[in-house]
């Protein structure tokens, strides 16, 4: 009986070292990397390509692609997996969110062998100098960019012509002349616009509205970024100038309308001018050809105020691929050798998706230098500001949303505005 | 002697099987009610953030002080009240109104009628609030029916820009969402009320009026107690129509209700801790509430019989 007992319990204890040796096999060879990234039809089918052409290449790994829609809905997805430990492997956020993940070690440095280099230092001379420092924290690489991103001005030539203006010549060059083209080019029915010569990028304000601070010598934080200084007479500026722009000051637009940016597409009357990124050109191509090639648009640069003291454009933004640092070492390296992968195509993003990745040999690539007003991005990307990266980034813009808002639509003081706007965010930078 | 220990063991089986039966519920409340609950309050005494992995420090009821020092917590707590009170009260009388209205209608118009005022209740509150996006766009329907009937062509009534029509616009969406629900509830209230009441009181000469005062209103209140508490309760927590107004250009501050408050204190400024303080504050708000309206609405039982 003893024996059968003693038996029983080595033929357990084998079986159990042979499967777990099994599983062990198994997890080095056949892995699944989850990689989530935001919705753009227009890098859906190159991605699935290079996923397809990464698998046959290391056949032991499986990429499962997820997009949400782009800002706070997949801020707040990969916010909420991570909070609980079941992050994605790979992410592509924009720098602005993916800061804290960084600080708070979420995010693992980047491995140079896995995705093609020899050493970090090689990484950064690949890349468009400064490019990298956003995602560089304490001597660390955190990832590799998927796209460098600016605004600047999309119109509609034949609204231009239908006010009776020379798109050529009369687009607004400064904050100034957009309220005098404004004027012109809206369409109203008494009180509601039927069209907008332009508006604003509002949920975006640390890239398109801050910009317009900075052109008047103000700024967000203090240089040592301990405190907060939009109370200033450049913001107090600003700040007006969004009150004459709102229902409640010469009506040319409001955060109510229908997002400026999604309508122009449609080409249907109801905007000639929005602010965005290159990638809308690659969007238009996708969402209605006949305007796209009928060349009826065109990109000008980010107005400046008359009497600007920097003449900065929009401020730009970067996108990173990036690896979870809590996943095991051989899902960090695969996604790693698969970020590289991505990253070895900047020209196929370009010219699919109009998405510039900042590599030196994508700028002296025919892709680049013959695609449209891609020159324009990286000249005025060149005078401009980095959006800014800090723990609360996203709480500030909350914060000038909600200051903004007050002041274009609820008829509060700008000056108001301003001064609880600044008490606000300094209460978040001292922690509060 | 014998007797009495039988129905004492009968007694006990009674109870085992209630319990069985019961446990099931018990289990599902504990799990996902309580627990979260007591977790939320156990998380509402430490500062952390959601993404750091440091342990989080314990602070007692920091949390607490802070919230009730906190401008935008008030603010909140201000706009929650407006919204519960724009809406519940005329969710809680104007369903009452209309249950009563089909009520008296026969019997194939009152499924009609039971259906059409319940359909909104299906819909998702999300899709119910995109929907109604589009309606106070400044171009949309609202503008447009308000102008045609008001003659008053080319105003923008600026639904979601001031803050007193944005709170009103709200209110529109939840009251046209849960009006049918509330109209059934105060349905299947009025359908226990027996026939043979109404009949007696027209025998006496009773106007319609006299027979809503004197047999339907009290008759009905344990499903009015019920309705004003569920009402109140919802309205308490409404979110998704909030979140979306906010989302797509709204004024924020006006309907920056305390659930709203709590999802981006959590989900933006990743102060897990902050946020459950207030869902423990808003907790016992409801609580409180729930329990002052069965005290006030406490009388003794009503029969006719």
């Amino acid at each position: 009986m003893k024996r059968i007992f003693v038996f029983f319990v080595l033929v357990l204890i084998i079986s159990g070292v042979f499967m777990f040796a099994s599983e062990n096999k198994g997890e080095a060879q056949k892995i699944t990397l989850l990689y989530w990234t935001f919705e753009d039809p227009t890098l859906t089918r190159l991605e699935e390509r290079f996923i397809q052409e990464f698998q046959n290449k290391y056949p032991d790994v499986t990429i499962k692609r997820s997009t949400y829609p782009s800002g706070e809905n997949i801020e707040q997805k990969v916010l909420i997996a991570f909070a609980v430990g079941e992050g994605p492997d790979i992410i592509n956020l924009e720098m602005r969110a993916s800061f804290p993940y960084v600080i708070y070690g979420r995010l693992a440095p980047i491995d140079p062998e896995a995705v093609g280099y020899k050493s970090q230092e090689e990484i950064y001379n690949d890349y468009l100098e400064g490019t990298l420092n956003v995602a560089t924290h304490e001597g660390k690489l955190y990832g590799l960019p998927e796209q460098l991103g600016s605004y600047n001005l999309l119109l509609n030539k034949k609204y231009f012509r239908e006010a009776g203006l020379d798109p050529e010549k009369d687009y607004p060059k400064t904050w100034e002349e957009m309220l005098e083209v404004a004027e012109k080019i809206t369409i109203r029915e008494g009180e509601i616009i039927m069209r907008r010569a332009f508006d604003f990028r509002y949920p975006q304000y640390l890239i398109s509205w801050l910009p317009m601070v900075q052109q008047l010598g103000g700024s967000f934080l203090s240089k040592d970024a301990s405190r907060c200084v939009i109370n200033s007479e450049a913001g107090l500026r600003v700040m007006q100038y969004m009150a004459e722009w709102g229902p409640n000051g010469h009506n040319f637009g409001s955060p109510t309308y229908v997002n400026a940016r999604k309508n122009f597409n449609k080409d249907d009357g109801s905007i000639a001018m929005c602010l965005t990124g290159l990638y809308q050109t690659a969007r238009l191509k996708v969402e209605n050809p006949a305007f796209y090639e009928s060349r009826e648009w065109m990109f000008v640069p980010y107005p400046r105020f008359a009497d600007a003291v920097s003449d900065n454009g929009c401020n730009y933004y970067s996108h990173f691929f990036m690896v979870n640092a809590e996943k095991p070492d051989y899902n960090q390296k695969s996604a790693w050798r698969f970020i590289g992968y991505m990253t070895e195509h900047p020209e196929e993003y370009m010219a699919e998706s109009a998405l510039i990745q900042p590599r030196k040999s994508l700028m002296k690539s025919d892709v680049f230098n013959k695609y449209p007003y891609a020159d324009l991005f990286i000249q005025e990307i060149a005078k401009s500001y980095p959006v800014i990266h800090h723990m609360n980034a996203l709480k500030f813009e909350e914060l000038m949303k909600e200051a903004i808002q007050s002041v274009m639509l609820t008829g509060v003081d700008p000056k108001e505005a301003l001064q609880r706007l600044e008490q606000k965010a300094n209460e978040v930078i001292l922690g509060g | 002697m014998k007797y009495n220990s039988r129905r004492g063991s009968l007694g006990k089986y009674k109870a085992i099987g209630g319990w069985i039966f019961v446990a099931p519920a018990l289990f599902y409340f504990a799990l996902f009610s309580f627990y979260p609950i007591i977790n939320a309050f156990y998380t509402s005494t430490l500062q952390k953030d959601i993404l750091s992995l440091q342990p989080p420090k314990f602070i007692g009821l920091e949390n607490y002080v802070y919230l009730f020092r906190s401008e935008d917590f008030w603010k909140s707590a201000e706009a929650t009240a407006v919204f519960t009170l724009g809406c519940f009260i005329p969710l809680a009388t104007v369903s009452l109104l209309l249950a009563v209205f089909i009520y008296s209608r026969s019997k194939p118009f009152q499924n009609f009628l039971q259906m059409a005022y319940f359909s909104p209740a299906i819909l998702s509150t999300v899709a119910a609030a995109v929907v109604w996006l589009l309606v106070f766009d400044p171009r949309g329907l609202a503008n447009q029916w308000v102008n045609f009937i008001a003659n008053t062509p080319g105003i923008d009534h600026k639904w979601l820009a001031l803050s007193h029509m944005v709170r009103f616009s709200t209110v529109i969406i939840y009251f046209w969402k849960y009006i049918g629900y509330f109209t059934i509830i105060y349905f299947a209230g009025l359908s226990n009320i027996p026939r043979t009441y109404y009949e007696a009181a027209k025998v006496d000469g009773a106007s319609s009026w006299t027979q809503f005062w004197s047999i339907t209103l009290p008759l009905v209140k344990p499903t009015i107690v019920l309705v004003s508490i569920i009402a109140m309760i919802q309205c308490m927590r409404t979110f998704s129509t909030q979140y979306l107004f906010t989302e797509s250009g709204a004024a924020t501050e006006p309907i920056n209700v305390i659930t709203l408050n709590i999802y981006r204190t959590a989900m933006r400024d990743r102060y897990i801790g902050r946020a459950s303080a207030m869902s423990i504050v808003l907790f016992f708000i409801i609580l409180i509430f729930s329990w002052l309206q069965l005290k006030v609405s406490k009388t003794e039982k009503i029969s006719y019989i």
